[in-house]
Formats: C-alpha cells, structure tokens, sequence
C-alpha cells in the first residue's frame, strides 16, 4: 500500500519530496498537542501547485486520506497525521508573493510564518494583526485553517477578520477562489466557510491577508486587585464603558509569581489578580484612552494601577504574559492547558467556580488568559507520577469546559477542535446541528478524504460517548473522559 | 377528487396550531407579488404570516412534505429581488415576528426577531449608550432578517463592517424542518462558520427566526465634513489618500455634478455651484480621537485640491449634510423617467479608473449617468438614466450596466457591493465565478436544501443557465420616494 502510493507520487513530485521511511516521517508523527502520535503512510512535499494537484490525484484515486500540514504548530491535534493516509507538508510554499500598498494587502503562500509577513511589511509601516502566540513560527496556511486569535484580537478580530482572499484545491482537484479584493464577494460566504475548517474542506494554496497601519504609540497598563472577582468584573466595566483596547489579559497570583521568579517583569506579586490593558493609535487617542481605562480600574477597586512610561518598559510588562506557560512549566512537572470561551459578563463567576473545582480535586490551576475575549486558558498542574493525577486532571479539564457551555459560551477559544475536543463537541452541538456539519463536509469532500476523524464527531461516536446538549443548566453526563 | 397542490397546501396550512395567518385571495396577494426590484413580479400561491417560530417550522414542513417552494421574506426592501415570490410557491412573511426580546447591556447585544425594523435595534439600545451599527440606508423599514439574508451593509460599514461582521448568533430553520442554532456568544464556535455561510445566503440555505446582534458604543463625538472638487478623479484621489494615510472614516461618501444638480433641485442644498465631485466624510470615536481625525481628513482633503472644505457646526448642520446623501435617489428619480441603479464593487486605488470608464461608457451610449456612492469602501452605484419610452433605450441602459459590471470585475472587484444577486445579477454570475466555485456553490446549497425548496432559482445560477438580464428599473417616480435608499 505504502510502496504503491509512493511510487504513484513519485510519477509527479521529484524523490526527495516523498517520505517513506519511519525515520523521515518520525518529524511529522505529532503536532504541538503532541499527546498524539502516528506515523502516516507517506508523507509528500510539494513544491508548486501542480505537485499539489498530483498529491490530491493520487489520494483520490486511491482513496487515501490526506493531512495537510503547516508548521505543525496546533494545540488541538489538527494536524495529527492519518495512518493510512498523505501527510501534505505545505512547508516549500513560503514566498510572500506581492504586496499592495495602496489596497494594504498581501498575497503569500501557505507556509509563510505569521510573522514574517509583519517583518515583510513592516518598512511600509504596515502590519499583520492577529498573532498567536507563537507567531514567530506559526504559518498562514495553519492560522487560516484554525482561525488562530492572538492577544490583540480583541480589537483587530480573528483571522477570519483579517483576510481577503483564500485560493484553495478541492479534493476533486479543482483549484477554487474563495473571496475577493472588493468589499462583498457574491454568492454564498465560502471564504468564512474555509476559514477555521480545521483541513477538512479544501487545501489552502494561497492566501490575500489585510493589512494594517502600524499604530503610532502603544502603551500599557498594569493594575492590580485583590481577588479574582473584582479583576474579572473589572473586564467588564472596561467594555461596559465601550472602549475596546487592543488588549486586556487577566493573570491570577499563582502565575504572576511563577512568572515573576523566571523573568523579573515587576509584577505586584501581592496581587491576587493583575490586568494589562493596552491602548494604541494616534497619540492623542491612547492618553485619552489611558485616562479612561485608569479610571474604570480605580473606580473597579484596584488596589495599583501603574503605566508604561516607555517602550522598553510596555514590553517587560507584556514579557511576563508571553512567558507565561513556560513559567508555569517551572514549578510543576506537568501542566495543562484548557482553551474555552465564555461571555465577559459571567468571568467572574466562572473564575470563582474554576477555584472551588481547583479545591475539590486539590489540583492547583493558573489563569493566564484573554480576559477581555472572555477566552480563558487554565492551566491545571499536575504530576504525571502520581498515580491517578492524570485522571483527575482529566476530569477537572472536562467540568470547566462544561461550565463554558453552561454560561453561554463554547468549548473553543482559537485553539480549534482537532483531535482534542471532538467529544466535546456532542456537548456543544445538537443532531440537527451535527447533521447539517456533516452535510456541509459530504458538499466539499464526499468521500471524506480530507483529514477524516477531526473537528466534527460522527453521529454514531456522539451516540456511543453518550452526551447530549447542556440545557437549561442541567449538566449530562459527568464522565466524559478524556479531553 | 383530485386536489391541487394549492388547496393541498392550504388545508394542511390551516391545521396548524395555534392558527396562522394565511392569505389566499388574489386581492390580498398583489401587495406580495414584488419586492424593491419592482420590474420583476408574481403572485405567490399562497402567504403565510406566522407569530412564532414554531409556527414558521410548521410552514417549512408542510411545504417539505409536498415540495413546494418557499420564499422567505421581511419588509421586502430588497432590490436584487430576493423576495420575490414564486406562482408555485409559499411565501413566508416574517414581518409579525418583530419581538425584540433582550437587549444586554453589559454583554452588548440584542436579540431580537427577524420581522424587527434595522432602526429600531438601534432605538432600543439607545438608552443604554448603544447602537446597532449596519445602516442601510432604508434602515427606518428594513428587517434585521432580511439585513442578514442579504448581508447588508451602509454609509457606516467601511468602519463598523457589513451584516455579517455585526452578528454573534441565528437561530434558522433549515429545509428538513429542523431548528438551527448557528454562531454563540462567545468569542469561538468550534465547527464550521455557518453564521457567516448563512449571512448573504439571500433565504437560500435557510428560514431565520432569530438573530443576536452586536452593539456598539455610541461614539462621544461625530464630527462630518463635505468636500468639493473640481473634478471626480480628484475626489476618488481624495478617498485614496484618506485611507493610505491609515484613517478609517466612519463613513466616506461621493456624489458626481450629476447628483449635486438632482440633489440642489429637489432640496435646495446650497451646495459650491462649479463642483464636479463632493466628498461626504464622516469621523467618529472619543471626543479627542474624532477631533484629532477630523483635522488630518480635513488637510488631506485640503491637500488634493478642494476647492471648499464644510465641517458640519452641530447635529443640525450634520443631518442636513447627510440629508442630500441619503435622499439622493430620490432626487434622481426626477431627472429622467427611468433610471437603473448598478451595485458593484471594487478595490478603492481602481476608482478614477473605473469612473472615467463608466463616463466614457455613457458617452458611446448617449445615456447620462449619475454616481452616488460608498467611496471608502469601493462600493459604486453608478445611475444610468433612459426613458423607457424611447425605443431601444431601456436595452443600451442594460447593456451598458453590464459592461460596468464586467468592467468591476477585470479590475479586480465583484458585481455586488451590498445589493445581492436576488435575481438581478445570475448572470452576471457566471462572468463572476468558474464553474468549480458555481459548483461548489450548489454543493453547499444542496447540503441545506437537498430537494431545492428554499427560494429556489435565486443568488446562484445553474451552470446551464445563465438567466436573463435585468435591473432596478424606476418608471417615473420612484415609488415611496420618502425612503432613503442606497
């Protein structure tokens, strides 16, 4: 089987692009949930369009499954490879193909990292908005597929929000434009349809990102509160009083402590929560906008409220945020991290809640997250050695995404389903709405090639994990194992 | 005895329970038998008017289980001519579904049903410092229902986003009958992005029954500026630099000598009498970001040679200088018998391009053409003036709006800006898109609508069949000149 898909790959791409050994296709056996692991049959690397479409061919024809990959950076398994199947690395699609100025876009290929295209356009002043965390070696094509989110997207949008354009084939090896450079694209909105499919409609070959004027001043602040509560309501007011700053992340004590030992970014360690709050745009409008946000968190009980006086001083403050996970990693052997989405209005209730679970399982949680998104992102330690630590882990992962459903909220905040959360979403989802996924993936790839088994459950594996839809507070169901 | 399939459908619609409104008699079915796309029209079989959504879901089943067709409709302002209704069909009337049932303050959204008026949203938020920021400029009787199916936008979208960027949930029925629940409150829905699949989908995919919009603040302070220019490839320079320079206009709006005239004619604007171009800027935000924004468009506009630059003083002066925009399709409708409006987009550096283009068209025509448009964002609606009485005039004016259109597209734009396709633009659909993405299209459409119930023959041509052209054709005056359009 192996040998037989290779050899029809190689009739098209040059030897060295397809993998067949274990040790050549160890390196794509995980993504960065690497909790999850497989070897693929083969893995194959095109380099142009045209080795693409023959990759898709191949698949087709032999009705092997396909994986499309970026830089493998994905937190939910998105990219976790299919035994059987093509593991498709876009990697050799990284040219930014051009810029406009005037119209403020760019088109670039898939495996473009995220930032490299600011880097590209930053001597035109220009910038890409969204930036995950780990922009640094994340692609556009993976960003896309996820519709990754980032600590500024709260005033500059998913990525959803932040393209124009996707140029994509289809397993039938049609190569598709989905949006346009105008204002509306007639017909139905497949651009937003394909953005955050997680691979499962289409490949992405091209991608027209929006960009953005460099703001002219940035500028941070730093307030402190004496319980988690009144930060998260905090958040709220700040919102209430309709200003939208680029950012708003909470930090709880237990992690500005251990981030406080591992980088020194001069947080109030007294502090049982902190806020940073960032303000930017023309000069005038960010003081102004300091001014307010100082006030709504003075008037919100902030027991410190401290400003950047400089841009050496924004980026220690912020140094701490960014640093945040790997710190954690210091003081406990493991950790792990939830990504959910609430409304604001019930942050603080669902923090209180987080705490009393924390203290029913006698497992400690830091909460580092985007406050202002109401995305949060616990992180449960725990020691893989203890007998039964992982389970309970488990467990206390499942009852806070849970109690993300029950507020109104979801069980994704921009980490996507993937692998990870694929029970979860028969919590999330009724029939109706499951069938009408599935009707939609039948639409794009009728005989499921397209990364098959992710982020949208089949009815039968939704029946056999027994879940039902949260409604009306009433929780199914507590054992929904792992997650 | 044999039935037919209206009587059919009419006995099952009856048993619905509680009762529903239903109009049958040809009498009460003429004020359904067109929407805004007036030159186009048919008379439904039958109307039914449902209160709740249960009682839609009863509709849409009755019409599964016998296949007949099913045109959801609003207020029926569109002119694409989305809502127009099918001989063979049902029509489905959501205007008495208009309750607003929460407005939330903190969390900033309201919930309301689709029959609620696009003005109202914003007149409910109002007290808590709030609005809904899509405004179609027939926003005091649109429906927030039809807002989505078409995705509408407005004067404000070029900063506050279309439709579909100003919504967080539906709730619709599909064609099997099932209830929907699309999009969350939240930041994230994992799954598929059928909120904005569904947005713009003009009824195709979907009947909705519920909608969750975002409000935003009040801005602090407005501040609006009107500019005259000699010429318009001056002004559209103007919009370019405006944006180049990294300002975002609340809204960005022009208007060409043929306007100006209308517009002074019918509503005594005291407009500069030799511009060629004005230029309609709007800025907004806290008081020092709007008067910051205000003094750099201001230079800019300066700058690329207007001849007179006002800044509104107050409130008054503001909506007396958006008076003229919003009211100049109805001024239009005076200078000729007929006019037809074209919606179209493209990428803002293509505008003095493509306008000179639309006035050299006119010239190797013989027609007059007017522009009144959402500069910022691209969106033109260039206005051909005929008079369908002349013969072959009403064929030229076809022709030439479908060489604006095609012209929309080689510059890289689309042939819709905010209109939809309705019936309007399917061919023009096929010039738009190759046959895999029409394809691609109907796989979607199918995956809703196995059995093509929903408004069928709408927004998405059959590959085989590229429809017959037509247009937004004003015979005369345009009928309830007192709506804003556009």
């Amino acid at each position: 089987m192996r040998e037989q898909l290779a050899e029809s790959l190689k009739r098209s791409l040059p030897a060295e692009a397809v993998l067949t050994t274990r040790e050549e296709l160890r390196p794509y056996e995980c993504d960065g949930l690497s909790a999850y692991r497989e070897t693929p049959l083969v893995a194959a690397i095109p380099a142009d369009e045209r080795e693409v479409a023959a990759v898709i061919e191949a698949a087709r024809e032999s009705k092997s499954p396909v994986v499309a990959r970026g830089s493998g950076t994905g937190l939910s398994g998105g990219a976790l490879p299919h035994k059987d199947g093509v593991l498709l690395s876009l990697a050799k699609f990284n040219r930014i193909v051009d810029v406009d100025t005037l119209a403020r876009t760019a088109r670039v290929q898939p495996g473009v990292t995220n930032l490299k295209i600011s880097q590209h356009v930053a001597p035109l002043g220009l910038y890409y908005a969204p930036d995950p965390s780990s922009q640094i070696a994340c692609s556009i094509g993976g960003n896309v597929a996820e519709n990754s989110g980032g600590v500024h997207c709260l005033k500059y949008g998913l990525t959803v929000h932040n393209i124009l354009k996707v140029r994509a084939i289809t397993i039938e090896g049609d190569i598709v434009d989905f949006g346009s450079n105008a204002l509306d694209a007639p017909g139905y909105d497949l651009l937003a349809l394909v953005t955050g499919s997680e691979g499962l409609l289409a490949i992405i070959l091209e991608v027209t990102v929006k960009l953005l004027p460099k703001p002219e001043l940035a500028q941070v602040i730093m307030a402190s509160f004496r319980d988690v509560e009144s930060a998260g309501e905090a958040v709220a007011s700040v919102i209430g009083a309709g200003i939208v700053p680029a950012g708003l992340e909470m930090m709880d004590k237990l992690a500005t402590r251990a981030v406080e030992d591992f980088v020194h970014a001069g947080y109030d360690l007294e502090a049982e929560a902190i806020l940073l709050v960032e303000s930017d745009g023309a000069r005038e409008e960010v003081a102004d906008e300091i001014a307010r946000i100082t006030q709504v968190m003075k008037a919100s009980g902030a027991t410190d409220v401290r400003v950047s006086r400089s841009e050496a001083e924004r980026l220690r403050f912020w140094s701490g945020r960014k640093a945040a996970f790997p710190a954690v990693g210091r003081i406990s052997p493991d950790y792990y991290c939830i990504d959910g989405s609430i409304p604001r209005a019930a942050l603080g209730q669902v923090l209180t809640r987080i705490a009393e679970l924390s203290a029913h399982h006698r497992l400690r949680c830091a909460n580092v997250f985007h406050a202002g998104d109401g995305n949060l992102h616990p992180l449960i330690l725990y020691d893989a050695n203890n007998p039964g630590e992982l389970e309970k882990t488990e467990q206390y992962a499942s009852e806070i995404l849970e109690l993300c459903i029950k507020v109104g909220g979801t069980i994704t905040g921009e980490h996507g389903v993937g692998v990870e959360k694929i029970n979860q979403m028969c919590v999330q989802f009724r029939t109706a709405e499951l069938e009408q996924f599935h009707a939609v993936k039948a639409a794009f790839d009728p005989f499921g090639l397209l990364n098959p088994g992710k982020g949208v459950p089949t009815l039968h594996r939704c029946a056999e994990f027994g879940a039902m839809r949260v409604k009306g507070g009433r929780l199914p169901h507590a054992d929904i194992p792992r997650f | 005895m044999q039935t037919s399939p209206a009587s059919e459908a009419l006995a099952r619609l009856r048993r619905v329970q509680p009762p529903l409104a239903i109009i049958a008699d040809e009498e009460g079915l003429r004020p359904f038998e067109t929407d805004a796309y007036i030159v186009h029209r048919e008379t439904p079989m039958l109307v039914a008017v449902p209160e709740t959504e249960d009682q839609a879901r009863a509709v849409v089943q009755v019409c599964r289980e016998l296949g007949v067709p099913i045109v959801s409709r609003g207020a029926g302002t569109g002119i694409s001519g989305g809502a127009i209704p099918r001989h063979d069909g049902v029509l489905l009337v959501l205007t008495k579904m208009r309750r607003v049932l929460e407005v939330d303050p903190l969390a900033r959204t309201a919930t309301v049903e689709p029959g609620v008026r696009n003005l109202y949203v914003s007149e409910c938020a109002e007290p808590h410092g709030l609005f809904y920021a899509p405004d179609p400029s027939s926003q005091s009787i649109c429906s927030i229902g039809g807002n989505v199916a078409e995705n509408a936008g407005g004067v404000h979208c070029l900063k506050y986003g279309l439709t579909t960027h100003n919504l967080l949930a539906v709730r619709a029925i599909d064609a099997d009958g099932d209830v929907l629940e699309i999009g969350s409150q939240a930041l994230d829905a994992p799954g598929f992005d059928l909120l904005a699949l569904i947005t713009g989908s003009e009824g195709n995919l979907g009947v909705i029954t519920q909608v969750v919009v975002r409000l935003v603040p009040l801005p602090e302070r407005i501040e609006t500026m009107l500019a005259a220019y000699p010429t318009v490839r001056q002004a559209a320079e103007a919009v370019g630099e405006i944006i180049g320079a990294g300002i975002v206009p609340a809204g960005l709006e022009m208007m060409d000598r043929v306007v100006i005239d209308a517009c002074e004619r019918s509503m005594d604007m005291d407009f500069p009498k030799d511009a060629g171009a004005l230029l309609l800027a709007e800025v907004d935000g806290g008081a020092e970001e709007a008067l910051d924004a205000m003094e750099r468009v201001r230079a800019i506009l300066e700058r690329c040679g207007a001849s007179e630059v006002r800044v509104a003083s107050d409130a008054v002066e503001r909506a007396k200088l958006w008076k003229s925009r919003k009211g100049a399709f109805a001024a239009l409708a005076q200078i000729l018998p007929d006019y037809y409006t074209i919606d179209g987009s493209i990428p803002r550096r293509c505008l003095p391009e493509v306008l000179d283009h639309v006035f050299a068209l006119a010239k190797e025509y013989g027609l007059t053409v007017g522009n009144v448009f959402h500069a910022g964002d691209g969106n033109i609606h260039p206005c051909i003036f005929y008079d369908a009485n002349k013969p072959g005039d009403l064929e030229r004016s076809e022709e030439m709006g479908a060489r604006i259109l095609e012209r929309c597209i080689e510059v890289g734009g689309t042939i819709t800006g905010e209109h939809g396709v309705g019936i309007e633009k399917l061919r023009q659909m096929c010039v738009q898109f190759r046959a895999p993405e029409i394809a691609a299209f109907h796989d979607v459409k199918h995956a809703f609508d196995p059995t093509d119930i929903l408004n069928p023959g709408k927004a998405v041509p059959t590959l085989k069949r590229c429809a017959e052209w037509g247009g937004m054709h004003v015979h005369g005056e345009l009928p309830h000149p007192e709506i804003p359009r556009f």
